[in-house]
């Protein structure tokens, strides 16, 4: 039995190829995750140290991230970029949410929809995906066009501490830019859905708000905070991992690009949907009972 | 004189390449428009679409799984509150078809669909494969632009029809099984705010996106330049254009949407 082996190999040259690649695809991917791991805690890890040694890159990390380059500071920048999409996110909200209330006579609660539904998850989940596309997806392309021409080599001949100057500093750039970044993004999607509901929909401001501000919990807010740094922590090393370990020539920064994207778009739901369960899963905390 | 002169030419500057890109877009859509009426690419299309597909179907289940759970656990709890879990199949349904659907398209789309198209367009046009195309007489935009542009918009149809499946299904599965709503209740109210004009035009939306996102993918990688860096950069333009295009789309067309709507 044990002979059989060899000549099946022989015999199924093609079939027995197959086998190999997709019988391995199992381990490769575990490999690969644990690369990726690898890789977000040494990024994470090295933080202090990037802080302590390289503070100009970090700083021109942040002012490159807030202000956007190139393309991006022609459309106004990461700012103006994340604040279109929670715009339009909360605009949505108060849209459907008004039909839809109006269907069951209900629409006074549209301020209710609006203090509840954005802070939890529309405003989180769309400010990290505005996030990884601007800054993430931007991070990406910058460091696979490094390894590219082996500037990330050139950097660890020079005995820099790769990771920490790359990596590092981008994460912690994400985290300074975030919180501004998000503090304007919640304030626009609230914005939105007021002016949609009261000037488009002509709700009296009086029910919107009186509503609005009932439901509208410091606490939620506060989580709401706490699941955007969370989010722009898993962001900033996703998107670094792909751009530090791009291979293949232009062709493959631009699909390490397009993989990041990929990965990014559902860590981000992932990790919003954790942090609502173990917050609000044993005590929903809707503020009924005044 | 002059010195307006100069301001003028300052601010011709500034918006020149906004503009001239603004301008090319414009040209390739019209010229996609006019290539639709020349003989199909079906080979191209078959290819491209399965191509698609494989890029966009794992991230679109993987991303409508966790935003479903986070719809109906945030519903339920909040219905079960007021006394209306009955009601949870309503909600379940309105979310799924009228928002979810579509956002999870737009997400998928631009970031899976769009990007992949971008970084396959600009390979080819880094390696001078488009202008070799040109030079053989052969119209890019026809042979490689409008199967990628119809393939795209259909692919985004199929994904919102999985999307929708899944939020339904998963709906179900939660609110029964893990949060106690009573099955029959569940499926009984699903089509009371829910309609056929809620599922058209989830649809229409979903073409939308998929025909705006594979245009501005096309465009993006067609007018690469400069390298590993140039083609990551268009990458990423590539998401932040889709992104912003089909959530301001999105926005629009709800709003003619719930003028149609069930109950209205």
């Amino acid at each position: 039995m044990t002979t059989a082996a060899p000549p099946l190999r022989v015999r199924f040259p093609r079939a027995s190829t197959a086998f190999n690649r997709y019988g391995e695809a199992p381990v490769r991917l575990l490999a690969d995750i644990g690369q990726m791991v690898w890789f977000a805690l040494a990024a994470v890890g090295q933080i202090p140290f990037a802080v302590r040694r390289y503070p100009k890159e970090l700083l021109r990390m942040v002012a490159q991230m807030g202000m956007g380059t190139g393309a991006m500071a022609v459309v106004g920048g990461t700012a103006a970029i994340v604040g279109f999409i929670t715009l339009s996110a909360g605009s949505l909200v108060a849209i459907q949410g008004y039909a839809t209330l109006g269907n069951i006579g209900v629409e006074a609660f549209t301020g209710f929809l609006a203090a509840l539904v954005n802070v939890r998850f529309v405003a989180p989940v769309a400010a990290g995906q505005a996030l990884a596309a601007t800054v993430g997806a931007g991070a990406t392309a910058e460091l696979g066009a490094m390894r590219i021409s082996e500037e990330i080599d050139a950097l660890e001949v020079m005995s820099i501490r790769s990771v920490a100057f790359l990596a590092s500093t981008r994460v912690v750039a994400g985290l300074v830019v975030i919180i501004p970044l998000y503090g304007l993004a919640i304030t626009l999607a609230f914005v939105s859905q007021q002016v949609t509901t009261v000037f488009f929909y002509g709700q009296s401001a009086g029910t919107y708000n009186h509503y609005f501000h009932t439901f509208l919990r410091l606490d939620d807010v506060g989580w709401s905070f706490a699941e955007v740094i969370l989010v722009a922590v898993v962001v900033m090393t996703t998107h670094c991992y792909y751009g530090y370990t791009a291979t293949g020539g232009p062709v493959g920064v631009g699909e390490a690009v397009g993989r990041s994207m990929r990965l990014s778009l559902i860590t981000i739901v992932v990790v919003v949907v954790l942090t609502a369960m173990a917050v609000y899963g044993k005590n929903p905390n809707f503020n009924l009972t005044v | 004189m002059t010195s307006s002169n100069a301001t003028v030419t300052r601010l011709g500057e500034r918006i020149r390449p906004g503009a001239e890109v603004a301008g090319g877009f414009f040209r390739m859509c019209m010229l996609t428009g006019k290539a639709l009426a020349k003989p199909f690419e079906w080979r191209e299309f078959i290819w491209i679409g399965w191509f698609l597909m494989r890029v966009s179907l794992l991230p679109t289940i993987a991303v409508s799984i966790p935003e479903t759970v986070l719809l109906i656990f945030t519903l339920n709890l909040l219905l079960a509150e007021i006394g209306a879990a009955d009601v949870s199949g309503a909600g379940a349904a309105i979310g799924a078809v009228t928002q979810l659907g579509p956002i999870v398209t737009v997400l998928v789309v631009a970031g899976a669909g769009g990007t992949a198209i971008c970084a396959d367009l600009g390979a080819r046009t880094i390696r001078e494969e488009i202008d070799a195309l040109e030079v053989l007489g052969i119209d890019p935009i026809h042979r490689l632009v409008v199967p990628r542009v119809v393939a795209s918009t259909i692919v985004a149809v199929l994904l919102n029809g999985l999307v929708v499946a899944v939020g339904l299904g998963g709906g179900y599965l939660f609110s029964v099984y893990l949060q106690n709503v009573s099955a029959g209740a569940y499926l009984s109210t699903l089509t009371a705010l829910t309609g056929t004009p809620e599922v058209v035009i989830a649809f229409i939306k979903a073409a939308t996106f998929g025909l705006i996102a594979g245009l501005v993918g096309c465009y993006r990688g067609l007018i690469v330049r400069g390298g590993s860096k140039g083609l990551g950069t268009a990458v990423n333009e590539t998401v932040v254009l889709c992104f912003i295009a089909l959530f301001a789309v999105n926005a629009a067309l709800t709003t003619i949407g719930v003028r149609f709507g069930t109950g209205r």
